[in-house]
């Protein structure tokens, strides 16, 4: 007998109910599996950002929408119907026509707004699993791994006694506390991870059918790249919803550091561009500013996300593809997830249960998503390509009258088909020669002028912390090291942080003592977004604020 | 004649007509009809069985004469509940032991003998009690051994007690809350009005009084203010050793009160009603006594009130299928799951052990405070208990007391520093503070920029940076007269502690700040240079010239 012989017991525990634990939660149910879902936040949903298209791709397993029938219906908002990219080189724009790109191997692609997708699917999750003897619990923030005799076999929480369980499902997001509690993710390497803002901004159906030309039912997606975002690495989207629209940035965070950019600004370049003059009107009103760290799956993913009863599943593995303009990571957290639940159930029927891990992985590699996160084509390609001297190579030779002449004899045609190449794609090096370089030549050689007058005035960065919705709590994150040198990049990569503003989290601070001055960084948690952001760029240490505390996204 | 001719009638029906024929013969003649006319079987097995039920009925089974061979174990059961002579069930135990000699067929009456010898001319009851550790003689008994679980039954119980907890020499709020509350409940227990609580005293028309215990280290003055709070008694324990709430001597000598003090008055054997205040004291100190005297505690009560309660529950009522009305019920209401739900707690004695006193704890500020009536006449007990060396086996070595905190509220004029204060924090707050002293009721406050930045104070000024003086949401929020915010920029979190200030005064050297959109008077300038001049002109009187002039509003 052992002390945590008295502890709770269930089949499986998944934390975290967005689409991977979801999807988990559900495919284990379904098959009779005794499942307890635990979520965080005040509603599933409520602590989650997606820039906002789900996908269901026809090679993979799994869909949401088969395992949550009516998915479309209840819990999605409109379908993208046309695809586009921008090239942008001031205020001239070449426009592309990718959507053949995203119809490729896609059954189809809605954009979504998370609090309330997830939300609905926390319903079904809940329906399904207290059919096997559990169900989801809400404001539940599982902090740790319970180990016996070193091995893992449940969880711990800041709420409940810890939980046993033969199969811990780690759906806990891109910051998981339990992957770093195993030692499979760290925070440690930027160029491992994205930075996305979003703005979510009202508008009436009625305009956004009449600003996009479209019908009911029908939907747009656009990507931006080029010099709008002050050679930042990455790019900008713009999806169609409902009622409203999904604008948001999304960069390479070691670019993000690098260039000590604000990303609140850069969204802002976005939103203020002619080119959105269209479709945002006089009347902007922003009705949520959110932000989210996001994993390079190419970098990130992690090829054997398992150990002993832990599996880890979405963003928690580091499962979310972002190569150029295709970015998916919703899909594959479900397919992941379901595939978790299938190699319990298998594992469970040959009489091993604790085995599931390493069918896990197998089932990941079999069904290709392995190598949709990490092809092999970027693993030769691609990172040669990054290696230094050779990007500023490539960038000159792009840049170069050579390059030149060989954009304008490829033409806008070829480019589109390149462009709309997923193959292209996935070798795409992270380099400013495809986000930035090339853009910006394209939209410079071919590019048409927009002379629209954009009068946007987005909301200040204390405006738009003010318009979230917190419950703050006991300080989450520690500053271990409050030099400038240390955690300073947090001031200005933090999300609701800037230079020269003190309502943010992170401010840097002249402090005299004694004559002397030192450079320093203080910390209030106050408007966190828990984003992550300063996990992997300060020298913190990092929690996610307690069952229901902290942030609530109302659109997420 | 018949009423009904069930020729005339569908079988659905004569159903629910037949069974409310009483007359045989008039069933007979239904039958006749039926019979001659459409002779249906179904009607003539209704109206048949009828038949039977009624003379069924009337030929009553004489326990004394019938042949008990006959009857099987149930109807024998059935037949002894309605006999009550036992002579007659003697007679019958013997015939069975003559005839069948069945087993469970004597126990049937020999419980019924049992019963009735057992239980007088009181109501009989079908559940025998038999005490626990009869009756489970394999389980473990803990309570067994327990002095004082004592399982009386039909005790006298009077009197509402309320616990009078002291802090510092003075009654709680809550004490005083808790006496206001007990003077309003006794008050109309002891009346003859229509309400459900009115008892018109207790079960022999005397009224019933309020008792409040005050326990402690010089507390006679406090008991005669219990008095003005509403009690009609008090009892109260001094000694020095008492100077601070402690388990064991606070326990022993409350119970000693409710059970086993001789006092001409409490001649009754335990209180009716115990209320205890929920406070972190109170809440140790109720369980121990109410756990000493083997009752219950519902804790954490947001509400009482004494009224009967009807209960079904056979543990409580002996007889299942049974309903009964306990009457004089202190009814306890208190929040589940954080006040999403609130159950009633009732405290309710059942067969062979009695659940008194009734107790209850409640939280702080449930009940209005009452005003203090100091004419009120009251007797003072003072209670005699030696009281042994090794209750105090506890010594209280040190004891601190907190700091009551900062509140910024209730001034006329709140001072608040914003991040503004940066580039010389320890100069900032001089200032600040040089404005403060200005004014008889002022203070200062600050944004929660300033308290959670990396700023070094100087010593002199480090005890006002303290997060009880944040103001915004996460802090007070204030409405004085004069709200004085220096270098403030006036985010939303801030605007929510303060905007409801009288006259908001704002310093700030950016024009754009927010702050300016909801200032009376904005002054465009630096906080060093702004507020010296600010204190010489209150100092001079001329706040307000000087505030017009550097207004732009």
């Amino acid at each position: 007998m052992t002390e945590t012989d008295d502890y709770e017991h269930y089949e499986a525990v998944v934390v975290g109910c967005g689409p991977g634990g979801a999807a988990a939660a559900a495919a284990l149910a379904n098959n009779d599996v005794e499942t307890l879902v635990l979520e965080r936040g005040v509603d599933a949903g409520s602590k989650n950002v997606s820039g906002g298209l789900v996908y269901a791709e026809e090679s993979s397993p799994y869909t949401i929408d088969d395992l949550f029938p009516d998915f479309r219906e209840e819990a999605t908002e409109r379908p993208t119907t046309e695809n586009y990219i921008h090239n942008v080189a001031g205020d001239q724009v070449a426009s592309f026509d990718i959507s053949s790109l995203h119809h490729h191997d896609s059954e189809w692609s809605d954009a979504v707004l998370r609090r309330k997708m997830d939300s609905w699917l926390a319903e079904r999750v809940h329906e399904m699993t207290r059919e096997t003897g559990g169900g989801l619990l809400t404001e539940v923030r599982v902090n740790g791994l319970l180990r016996e005799n070193g091995e893992i076999v449940g969880v711990t929480t800041s709420e409940l006694d810890p939980i046993k369980a033969d199969l811990v499902v780690a759906a806990d997001g891109v910051n998981s506390e339990l992957a770093r509690d195993a030692g499979l993710m760290d925070w440690e390497d930027p160029d491992e991870w994205f930075q996305g803002v979003k703005a979510v901004v009202e508008m009436d159906p009625e305009d956004i059918n009449e600003r996009f030309g479209i019908e009911e039912g029908e939907g747009h997606a656009h990507l931006f790249s080029g010099d709008l975002f002050d050679g930042v690495r990455g790019g900008g989207f713009l999806y169609t919803n409902e009622d409203s629209l999904s604008i948001g940035t999304v960069f390479h965070l070691d670019s993000l550091t690098e260039e000590e950019a604000e990303p609140h600004e850069l969204l802002d370049n976005l939103l203020t561009h002619p080119l959105l003059a269209q479709w945002l009107g006089d009347d902007y009103e922003e009705l949520e500013y959110s932000a989210k760290l996001v994993p390079d799956s190419k970098k990130a993913a992690h090829p054997s996300p398992h150990q002993d009863r832990l599996v880890l599943v979405g963003d928690a593995a580091g499962q979310m593809q972002a190569q150029g303009p295709i970015i998916k990571g919703m899909n594959h957290a479900v397919t992941a997830g379901a595939l978790a639940a299938e190699a319990f159930v298998d594992a469970k029927a040959r009489n091993d249960p604790h085995a599931a891990g390493d069918l896990y992985e197998q089932k990941l590699r079999d069904e290709g998503v392995m190598e949709k996160l990490r092809p092999r084509s970027y693993r030769t390609l691609g990172k040669l390509a990054e290696a230094d001297p050779i990007s500023k190579v490539t960038d000159a030779v792009a840049d170069s009258a050579i390059g030149r002449a060989g954009v304008n004899l490829l033409g806008p045609g070829i480019l589109e088909r390149l462009f709309s190449s997923p193959r292209m794609m996935a070798v795409m090096p992270d380099t400013r020669t495809p986000y930035v370089t090339i853009p910006t030549i394209i939209a410079e050689e071919l590019g048409e002028r927009v002379d629209a007058d954009n009068t946007v005035e987005p909301p200040e960065l204390d405006d738009r912390i003010g318009d979230l919705t917190y419950d703050v709590g006991d300080p989450h994150i520690e500053l271990v090291d409050n030099s400038f040198e240390a955690s300073g990049t947090a001031v200005t990569a933090c999300p609701v942080s800037a230079k020269d503003f003190g309502g943010g989290c992170y401010r840097d601070e002249h402090v005299k003592t004694n004559g002397s001055e030192e450079h320093l960084v203080s910390l209030d948690t106050q408007p966190c977004v828990e984003c992550g952001t300063c996990a992997v760029v300060a020298d913190t240490h990092w929690e996610h604020p307690d069952g229901g505390k902290g942030v609530e996204y109302k659109q997420g | 004649m018949v009423d009904i001719d069930p020729t005339e009638h569908e079988i659905a029906e004569l159903g629910p007509e037949v069974n409310q024929i009483d007359d045989v013969d008039e069933l007979e003649a239904m039958l006749a009809l039926e019979e001659d006319g459409e002779d249906r079987q179904p009607v003539k097995t209704l109206i048949e069985s009828r038949i039977e039920t009624l003379e069924a009925d009337d030929e009553a089974v004489d326990p004394e004469t019938v042949d008990l061979t006959d009857l099987t174990i149930a109807d024998i059961a059935n037949l002894v509940r309605d006999v009550d002579d036992v002579d007659v069930l003697e007679d019958m135990l013997e015939r069975e032991a003559g005839g069948n000699d069945r087993k469970g067929a004597k126990e049937q009456i020999e419980n019924r003998i049992d019963s009735l010898e057992g239980s007088g001319d009181e109501e009989p009851t079908e559940v025998e009690y038999v005490p626990p550790e009869e009756k489970y003689p394999d389980l473990d008994h803990p309570t067994a051994d327990k002095q004082y679980v004592e399982g009386v039954s039909g005790e006298r119980y009077r009197d509402m007690w309320v616990y009078c907890e002291t802090q510092q020499g003075e009654l709680i709020d809550v004490a005083k809350e808790m006496l206001g509350k007990a003077r309003e409940l006794m008050d109309e227990y002891n009346s003859d009005s229509d309400a459900e609580g009115a008892y018109g005293g207790d079960e022999d028309g005397e009224p019933e009084d309020v008792v409040a215990v005050v326990i402690g280290s010089d507390v006679e003055d406090l008991a005669e203010e219990a008095v003005a709070y509403g009690a009609d008694r008090v009892v109260y324990h001094d000694d020095e050793r008492l100077e601070r709430f402690r388990h064991k001597p606070y326990t022993e000598i409350y119970a000693h009160m409710c059970r086993d003090f001789e006092a001409d008055w409490r001649d009754y054997h335990e209180p009716r009603y115990n209320v205890f205040p929920a406070t972190n004291n109170g809440r140790d100190l109720s369980a121990l006594v109410q756990g000493e005297l083997d009752s219950g505690l519902a804790s954490d009560c947001s509400d009482l009130y004494i009224e009967n309660a009807m209960i079904s529950n056979p543990a409580k009522t002996g007889t299942p299928g049974d309903s009964r009305e306990f009457e004089r019920v202190l009814h306890m209401p208190r929040p589940d799951f954080s006040g999403f739900e609130y159950s009633t707690i009732l405290c309710i004695d059942k067969p062979h052990r009695d659940f008194h006193p009734q107790g209850a704890s409640v939280i702080p500020g449930a009940f209005d405070l009452p005003e203090p009536n100091h004419d009120r006449e009251g007797e003072l007990v003072e209670h005699d208990l030696d009281l042994p060396e090794e209750w105090f086996q506890i010594e209280i070595l040190e004891a601190d007391q907190l700091d009551e905190g900062v509140d910024l509220t209730g001034n006329d004029v709140v001072v608040a520093l914003g991040r503004g204060i940066g580039d010389d924090p320890t100069a900032g707050i001089e200032l600040g503070v040089d404005l403060v002293d200005q004014f008889e009721n002022a203070d200062l406050g600050f944004s929660r920029g300033v308290l959670t930045a990396s700023y070094q104070f100087a010593g002199h000024v480090e005890q006002y940076v303290n997060m009880e003086r944040q103001i915004g949401e996460s802090g007070q929020v204030v409405e004085p007269e004069v709200y004085i915010a220096a270098g403030i920029s006036g985010a939303i979190q801030h605007k929510v502690g303060m905007d409801e200030s009288e006259t908001i005064i704002a310093i700030n050297d950016d024009p754009d700040a927010d702050i300016r959109d909801f200032s009376d008077y904005f002054i465009q300038g630096d906080l060093f240079e702004v507020l010296p001049r600010l204190t010489e002109a209150v100092e001079a009187g001329e706040l307000s010239a000087v505030a017009q002039e550097a207004s732009d509003d």
